[in-house]
């Protein structure tokens, strides 16, 4: 129709197009932002996709992934409490006090040093450093009389509602992988809340449980014969209830 | 505009077709004539631009961090409890304890069960004493005249002050209650020696100095001899109160108990003289209520019946008429004598001549040595009433130049009011070391504040050879110290408590035992277990004097005046407690009365005076120099028609904090009375004469003022028997609470047990228990009414504290009540019986078919759930309870007191309002439990998840476990054929069994008559 | 037929009106300025609702502990206004629907006033069972609806969910019910309207609404067929709301009785209320040729047997209680009778049973002020009757040591006078902007019981 245009029509045409044009690429701005929140969309308070900055760039994809750190070395309250637990700072010094920056880094400084004959100084890496202040010990691990010891501020990035009393030893020790619920941990930066960890998340695998067992132990749940049930010791089965007091209380 | 809009969004339905959408927008454009870009345009661009960018941003749930610990100590792993052996020092008892620590800090105080006397019970006031740690109204620095000052400072001043007085030989007083703690008493023992004229001087604000002056009389020391319940067959109590605040309740619990074991057929018989009734009195098998002034004449009548038997004739002159009936008395001889040495007499009097008759009883029927220890006495309540008559006229005098005030009150528990108040005042030097601003404190120049027991190191000898440490299980909140350390600061070696304790034991107590040669090794286990027993000191006892023993021929009963009878409470004592919201709110065992003190009167002398409960009386002292008192009256069965009780310890400065305590709306009343405080003041109704404190020696007149006070009693109805006039042809009491007698259980167990066939089911029992299922049975002959389990409970669950108005409201929170109902028997004798009642988690549950969100159901073990996350408050499951053993939330009950918080118990959720909660069994210890089992591949053994109430039960009243495992105490209890159910006839099918009330009586149990 | 009829009985409308005076009688008031009467009564009840709405704000804000219940005592004015409230209802639908399919042609100049009444009494019983909740915000939890709990549905045995069906039910039929009856007398309102909004707004309430054949035969089906589904309701939904009470095990609640105990006594107040309501409407809107003495001797005679039959289930709850051989049973009543709260089984009694029964004699049925203070009266009793069962009955029941007294308190005595304030408020602005009587229907019937009905027709 373009071709019935006279020139008024045409400057108005495009006086509007100003106008279009503006709005268009609101529009299209608007769609990149909005599009991925359509797929991710979530209810409120589904926390899914949460991936917080933490006071220290750690990343779980190399100590999990490259260097396959087991979890339970870092987290080893899952074993034995509710709580996984973020581990203390001494831990992360079993190895941290000999491994201070990345390979290539300290390389480098060996080689400056050997041109330069001299003693290689140690070398530290910025984020590593964090670890040294917050016990309060300058690079050379001696204690370090103008910082004051404090405590890493950690982001928990897995909330539940205070009603819930998740607790970690049952799901540990009946062999529930820590990627069940956390993701792959292994092979993230920075850690990211992968499901939506709802009440029917939660019971759907607590259902299937009970009907297929859990790694190589059988399921015994409440309907199953008390024989069977005396026959075979605790530690080999497996049973997921779904009473509501087994989180809420 | 708009329509420029419109065509946007019609563009966006077809975002795919750009090109299109181009030419219609064109279009569109075109049809509508000039258009130019405009600033209102502009701002819709923008507006939409910026809109978007917010509709996507926020959704995000506030930031939660997580603090690991810098270095973790080995044994401590976040979010699991820490156990550690303790002693309670809420008061001269010394119960042994566990203190429950979670990450840091304690949050609940358990009975140790391995202690060899509290054997693992503790009574309320020990329980809820935590909360005092977590005071925010408690003292953190010392003090000067009020204002802050530093520890080392004030050590400065106060040792010149001591230099200058010792320069001129002034005299120096250590009062102090009783100090059970060998460690302490020695370093103070240096402090006295270091001045020219020092004394300490120790007095109980609820004193039994006439029991130890009867035996320096009888036995030539005074002592207090440790008494056996457990071995004695009869006991013939004369107003001693030992299940609820004698010397040690929670010791004579565990013991009495121990003697009364029905499934043994040893049943030790019980004859309680008294003239209130009094938690001891509601367990005795025979109670008499005796005038105050009457005991002398009853004791001399027994003695002289008892001597008949033992063949001695004493020539007494005839004494007047005995208030209890002498076939009676005739028939208690003949059992006493019959069970010598295995009888014990018991005088909680303070005349020392009647203390000394009863003294002579238990010689005559050779209970020393049996059911009474003389060897190895008790180091508790050691008071000295003679010593603090002399202080208070040295006092008066002006004679005392230091005054050194610990672990009493002198200006709030003493009578003389006022005056000794000022007399106080002008003391010189005048030293608190109260946790709190208390009355003495406010008069003190000096407050040291004590750290709270759980901040310091501490040992303690209650029992001569029992030797306990308490040791502290959270860091001090502020800048205190405690007794120990400011006393050695003081002899020149300031040093930690921990080193000082283990000094003091290495010095005093490792040489007392031979298990251990090494000292670390024994220090560790004593440690680990909170106790040791060690060789008793030597107590050399002269033989008996009979010289000592007098007659008292004369009763001193007034007939035209009311005896004004003060007495502590299980709750308050002396008034210690003042501070602690949980014992205020916690009923009184008997009179179901929270948050006040009354004047109880018998039903018969209330008619006389035409008042009901909460009519305002006057009590006008006969003695001079006393203010006339008002209080509500409170209809008291079972009391003495002569005889006035109030209640010691209320009406403390501590208190004045309560006013706005609970829930604030248009129609909320303030939790205090007039005078801003909870309760009034009756100690300067008591009296210091003839070296005894006197509690009972006030003669009163009453009459009403018109006035009324409507009083926060928890249960209004007493009786299981509903009004005469409401009752249905041919029903009696309804059998709630079943009882019988000795006589009749020994022929049939079963006796008195109504009903206790399970019922017919329509449907079959669709829900078989495969696991375990929970059950509990409570003992009823076994529990005191002691109350320990209510705040137990209220601890474990995070039981909000809702205050008097509330109370008055009947809208109290406890989760576990006991019920008490009073009934008749023959001889007019009012019997009482105390129902522990808490949610029975019926198998046909009422309350889970009503609720219609699924807030309430049935798990898979036999539990009643509560979800309180679920639940919307229609309040619908509480109405169909037949035990009403739910409890609403009302308001939001206030958690603003942050220090306060750190009390709640994090495994439990504090419930928001609008929502309904119960007990649940504390299913959080039973998740505990099986977690722990499972983490150890092991069944859940027996006794692995015990109950909040359960495991603090002094008397061992309550069992709870697997119903399926038939090896299981509480299984074997449910077979019990004195077990019965709760309104069995509605076949709900409670988890929750009793065991009949069993009477030491001859007579068969016929209907008791309630009412 | 009408002939045979017209010899036989007295005519339904009074003072030979005309076709157009009927519109004219009834449309009148609504187009001529509000009379100073109501205006007053307006501002009465307008002044009680925002009594109501703020001591229900109140209670929402700080919670239910603004009333007086306890720990024994969870139920009192909340549910008993809201049973209360919901018998009110239960006369329109009996009038409207069941009365329509007795054929009941009387009915006509009351039937639209008495549906009225039943939606605005469902509206007041419904605020309560949201309000009586400790968590309001939360009450939608009683519906059931797919949710991320995997899934977590209601409790369908809970009569407490069966109520929310039961009253959604029954407030969308009797809603629909009223606004069908009303088409035609909307399109009359059109018609008649002078000023623009009511044209337009009429226009568009009455459906476009044209008076031909097929709109007529239409409307009756419709009519018929939601008169055949209102009618079931009238019995199920009182019968539901007794279960609330009847499925519990409480004694004084746990009875076989109750369905139909309470649907005789909800038509019974139900009743009374028409009563109340068409007396107070035919003074102020000067209707009393059409609500005519016949009509209030009528629904008198109803009264006096739900009346009867109220106190026959009083004397079989006591006789029950006495053969069921439960003293638990047995002393309720004794209690209820006797006990502390005698004085409100007694009203209850007095209200409900022996000053109805003055209604037997015609003279009083037939002198209005009587038969309106006895309406009042009535209204008063059947309050009572349900406060009696809820409250004495949870008062005291199996252990003594939970007995307990109650008293309510400001907020509730104000959220109960609200309630009665949005009702009337809604129904002063019903007389003013809706025809209070159902001309088409009148229309319908005006030609009965006259001597020359044909003369209407010219």
């Amino acid at each position: 129709m373009t071709e019935t245009l006279n020139q008024s029509r045409l400057r108005n045409y495009l006086g509007g197009t100003f106008l279009t044009l503006v709005l268009l690429t609101a529009l299209a701005f608007s769609l990149l932002v909005l599009v991925p929140k359509f797929n991710a969309y979530a209810l409120p308070g589904n926390q899914r996709g949460y991936e917080p900055a933490q006071p220290i760039a750690f990343s779980h994809r190399l100590h999990a992934g490259e260097l396959q750190v087991q979890c339970l070395y870092c987290h080893s309250g899952a074993e034995r409490s509710r709580h996984a637990g973020i581990p203390a700072t001494n831990v992360c010094m079993n190895c941290h006090r000999f491994v201070s920056a990345p390979l290539g880094a300290i390389r480098a400084e060996d080689d400056a040093a050997k041109k330069e004959g001299r003693e290689p100084r140690r070398v530290v890496s910025p984020e590593i450093r964090k670890i040294y202040d917050a016990l309060a010990i300058n690079d050379q691990m001696k204690p370090d009389a103008t910082k004051a010891s404090k405590p890493i501020q950690w982001v928990k990035v897995h909330n539940l509602p205070d009603f819930v009393y998740f607790d970690h030893r049952p799901h540990v020790n009946a062999g529930v992988a820590c990627q069940k619920c956390h993701g792959p941990v292994e092979t993230m930066e920075r850690v990211r809340q992968v499901e939506d960890l709802s009440m029917g998340w939660c019971v759907n695998c607590h259902r299937a449980v009970d009907r297929t067992g859990l790694d190589g132990k059988g399921n015994f749940t409440a309907a199953s014969a008390p024989a069977a049930q005396a026959s075979t010791p605790v530690s080999h089965r497996v049973y997921a209830s779904i009473d509501c007091s087994t989180c809420h209380y | 505009m708009s329509s420029g809009n419109k065509h946007y969004w019609k563009a966006l339905e077809e975002k795919e077709g750009g090109p299109e959408f181009l030419k219609d927008a064109a279009r569109d454009l075109v049809e509508r004539g000039p258009r130019h870009f405009g600033r209102r345009d502009f701002l819709k661009a923008a507006g939409f631009t910026v809109g978007t960018a917010f509709a996507t941003g926020c959704r995000r749930a506030p930031l939660q961090k997580a603090i690991p610990l810098l270095s973790q100590p080995e044994e401590i792993v976040p979010g699991r409890c820490l156990f550690y052996a303790s002693t309670c020092g809420g008061c001269s008892a010394g119960c042994g304890l566990l203190a429950k620590v979670r990450d840091g800090r304690p949050i609940k105080l358990e009975g140790n069960p391995e202690h060899p006397f509290s054997n693992g019970g503790l009574c309320a006031t020990g329980q809820a004493s935590i909360l005092g740690l977590y005071d925010s109204q408690r003292l953190q620095h010392p003090l000067k005249q009020g204002n802050k000052i530093s520890r080392d400072a004030a050590d400065r001043e106060i040792l010149a002050r001591l230099a200058s007085i010792r320069s001129q030989h002034g005299a120096v007083r250590f009062l102090t209650g009783t100090i059970t703690s060998p460690s302490v008493l020695a370093a103070l023992e240096e402090v006295l020696k270091s001045l020219p004229d020092a004394r300490h001087v120790v007095y109980d604000p609820v004193s039994n100095s006439a029991l130890l002056d009867a035996y320096a009389q009888t036995h030539g020391t005074r002592l207090l001899p440790r008494f056996h319940f457990e071995s004695a067959g009869v006991i013939a109590s004369f107003d001693a109160d030992f299940l609820g605040t004698w010397i040690s309740p929670v010791e004579y619990t565990a013991a009495y108990r121990a003697g009364r074991n029905l499934e043994e057929r040893r049943v030790s018989y019980h004859v309680q003289f008294e003239p209130r009734m009094s938690v001891t009195g509601t367990k005795a098998d025979q109670r008499f209520a005796v005038a105050p002034g009457d005991f002398g004449v009853l004791l001399t009548h027994l003695t002289g019946l008892v001597a008949k038997r033992a063949g001695i004739s004493l020539n007494w002159a005839e004494p007047d008429a005995s208030p209890v009936p002498m076939s009676f008395l005739e028939g208690l001889a003949e059992q006493l004598w019959h069970a010598r040495g295995r009888s014990l007499v018991l005088c909680g009097s303070q005349a020392i001549e009647e203390q000394v008759l009863a003294n002579y009883l238990n010689h005559l029927l050779g209970s020393y040595g049996t059911t009474i220890d003389l060897e190895r006495p008790s180091l508790q309540m050691q008071g000295n009433d003679q010593d603090l008559e002399s202080l208070v006229r040295e006092l008066h005098a002006g004679k005392v130049h230091a005054l050194f005030v610990y672990g009493v009150n002198p200006a709030f528990d003493l009578p003389g009011g006022d005056e000794l108040r000022g007399v106080l005042s002008r003391v010189p030097l005048l030293v608190s070391f109260s946790q709190r601003m208390d009355e003495t404190a406010f008069l003190a120049g000096y407050v040291l504040p004590e750290p709270h027991f759980l901040e310091s190191w501490n040992d303690t000898e209650a029992v001569n050879g029992v030797a306990s440490i308490s040791q502290p299980t959270v860091h001090p909140f502020g800048e205190t110290r405690s007794l120990l350390e400011t006393l050695s600061a003081w002899n020149g070696k300031s040093k930690s408590g921990y080193e000082l304790l283990r000094e003091s034991w290495r010095a005093r107590v490792f040489p007392r035992q031979k298990k251990e040669s090494n000292f670390d090794a024994f220090w560790d286990r004593s440690v680990h277990d909170g106790y040791t027993e060690v060789e008793a000191a030597v107590f050399k006892t002269k033989p008996f004097d009979l010289r000592a023993v007098q007659p008292i021929l004369r009763s001193s009963a007034a007939l035209d005046k009311f005896a004004l009878v003060l007495y502590p409470t299980v709750s308050m004592l002396d008034g210690r407690n003042a501070y602690n919201p949980w014992l205020h709110e916690l009923p009184d065992p008997i009179s179901k009365v929270t948050w006040d003190n009354y004047a109880s009167l018998s039903p018969a002398a209330a008619k006389k005076l035409g008042v009901n409960n909460g009519d305002v009386i006057h009590l006008d002292a006969s003695r001079t120099g006393l203010r006339t008192l008002e209080l509500p009256a409170y209809i008291q069965p079972g009391q003495h028609d002569r005889v006035v009780g109030v209640a010691l310890g209320y009406g403390s400065k501590l208190s004045a904090r309560f006013a706005k305590v609970g829930p604030q709306w248009i129609d909320a009343l303030l939790s205090v009375g007039d005078n801003g405080l909870v309760g009034q003041n009756v100690a300067s109704y008591l009296e210091l004469k003839n070296g005894v404190l006197h509690y009972s020696s006030t003669q009163v007149t009453l009459s009403r003022t018109g006035k009324q006070r409507e009083l926060a009693c928890t249960q209004i109805h007493n009786t299981l028997t509903v009004p005469e006039h409401l009752r249905p042809g041919g029903s009696g009491a309804r059998p709630i609470v079943q009882e019988t007698t000795l006589a009749a259980f020994l022929k049939d167990p079963q006796s008195g047990v109504e009903d206790d066939e399970e019922k017919e089911d329509l449907w079959p029992t669709d829900h078989p228990y495969t696991g375990p299922r929970w059950g509990m049975v409570i003992d009823l002959n076994a529990c005191t009414g002691c109350s320990s389990c209510v705040i137990a409970c209220q601890i474990e669950n995070n039981i909000p504290v809702v205050g008097r108005d509330e109370v008055r409201r009947n809208r109290e929170m406890h989760w576990m009540r006991i019920d008490r109902y009073y009934s008749e028997s023959d001889h007019g004798q009012v019997d009482v019986a105390h129902q522990p009642l808490m949610c029975q988690q019926c198998e046909n549950a009422p309350c889970e078919t009503v609720c219609p969100v699924l807030a309430t159901v049935h798990s898979e073990d036999g539990l009643n759930q509560q979800v309180y996350n679920r639940c919307v408050g229609t309040r619908y499951c509480a109405n169909n309870c037949p035990y009403k053993g739910r409890r609403f939330n009302w308001f939001n009950y206030s958690h603003d007191d942050q220090l306060q918080n750190l009390v709640l118990n994090p495994d439990v959720t504090v419930r928001s309002r609008g929502v309904m909660e119960k007990c649940t069994f504390c299913v959080q210890r039973i998740q505990e439990a099986k977690i722990e089992a499972k983490r150890r591949g092991e069944k859940v053994v027996d006794g692995a998840a015990q109950t909040a109430c359960q495991q603090s039960c002094p008397a061992h009243a309550i069992y709870f476990g697997d119903l399926n495992d038939p090896s299981s105490r509480v299984s074997k209890m449910m077979q019990n054929p004195r077990r019965y159910r709760v309104l069995e006839e509605l076949n709900v099918r409670p988890a929750v069994g009793y065991l009949t009330v069993v009477r030491n009586r001859d007579q068969e149990s016929k209907e008791e008559q309630h009412g | 037929m009408a002939d045979a009829v017209l010899t036989l009985r007295p005519p339904l409308i009074e003072g030979d009106k005309s076709i157009a005076q009927v519109t004219h009688d009834v449309c009148a008031p609504m187009e001529a300025r509000p009379s100073r009467l109501w205006w007053l009564a307006l501002a009465a009840s307008s002044s009680l609702l925002l009594l109501g709405v703020l001591a229900i704000g109140y209670q929402v804000a700080v919670g239910v502990g603004t009333w007086g219940l306890n720990r024994t005592i969870g139920w009192a004015f909340d549910i008993t206004n809201f049973v209360f409230w919901i018998g009110i209802g239960h006369a329109g639908t009996l009038i409207s629907a069941i009365l329509f399919l007795f054929r009941q042609r009387w009915r006509t100049s009351v039937n639209r006033a008495a549906e009225a009444m039943t939606i605005f009494a469902v509206m007041c019983a419904g605020i309560f069972p949201i309000i009586h909740t400790g968590r309001p915000w939360f009450a939608y939890w009683l519906f059931p609806y797919p949710n991320t709990r995997g899934s977590l549905w209601v409790n369908f045995r809970s009569p407490l969910v069966w109520d929310c069906f039961a009253i959604s039910t029954y407030f969308t039929v009797s809603a629909m019910f009223w606004f069908i009856g009303l088409l035609p007398d909307l399109a009359t309102i059109r018609d008649r309207a002078t000023a623009k909004w009511r044209r337009t707004l009429a226009g568009i309430l009455s459906l476009g609404w044209n008076g031909s054949y097929r709109a007529w035969q239409r409307y009756e089906v419709v009519y018929l067929m939601l008169a055949g589904l209102g009618t079931p309701l009238v019995i199920s939904v009182h019968t539901i709301v007794s279960w609330d009470f009847a499925t519990s095990v409480l004694p004084g609640w746990h009875a076989t009785l109750f369905p139909p105990y309470f649907v005789a006594g909800a038509i019974f107040s139900g009743m009374a209320m028409v009563l109340t309501l068409m007396i107070i409407a035919r003074k102020l809107m000067r209707l009393e040729d059409y609500i005519t003495l016949r009509h209030i001797d009528r629904m008198a005679k109803l009264v006096i047997l739900t009346s009867c039959i109220v106190g026959l289930s009083y004397a079989t709850e006591f006789f029950i209680a006495l053969y069921s051989g439960s003293s638990y049973e047995q002393f309720v009543f004794l209690n209820r009778a006797l006990g502390p709260m005698f004085w409100a089984y007694w009203t209850m009694v007095s209200c409900n049973l022996l000053i109805p029964q003055l209604l037997w004699f015609r003279r009083i049925r037939a002198y209005v002020p009587a038969v309106f203070v006895i309406s009042i009266f009535v209204n008063i009793g059947m309050w009572f009757e349900r406060f009696v069962i809820i409250v004495t009955s949870l008062s005291r029941d199996f252990l003594p040591s939970n007995w307990f007294h109650y008293a309510p308190t400001r907020i509730e005595i104000a959220t109960l006078l609200g309630s009665f304030g949005l009702f009337f408020t809604l129904f002063l602005l019903f007389c003013r902007f809706v025809p209070v009587i159902a001309v088409a229907e009148v229309k319908g019937v005006l030609k009965y019981g006259r001597p020359h009905a044909e003369a209407i027709h010219e």
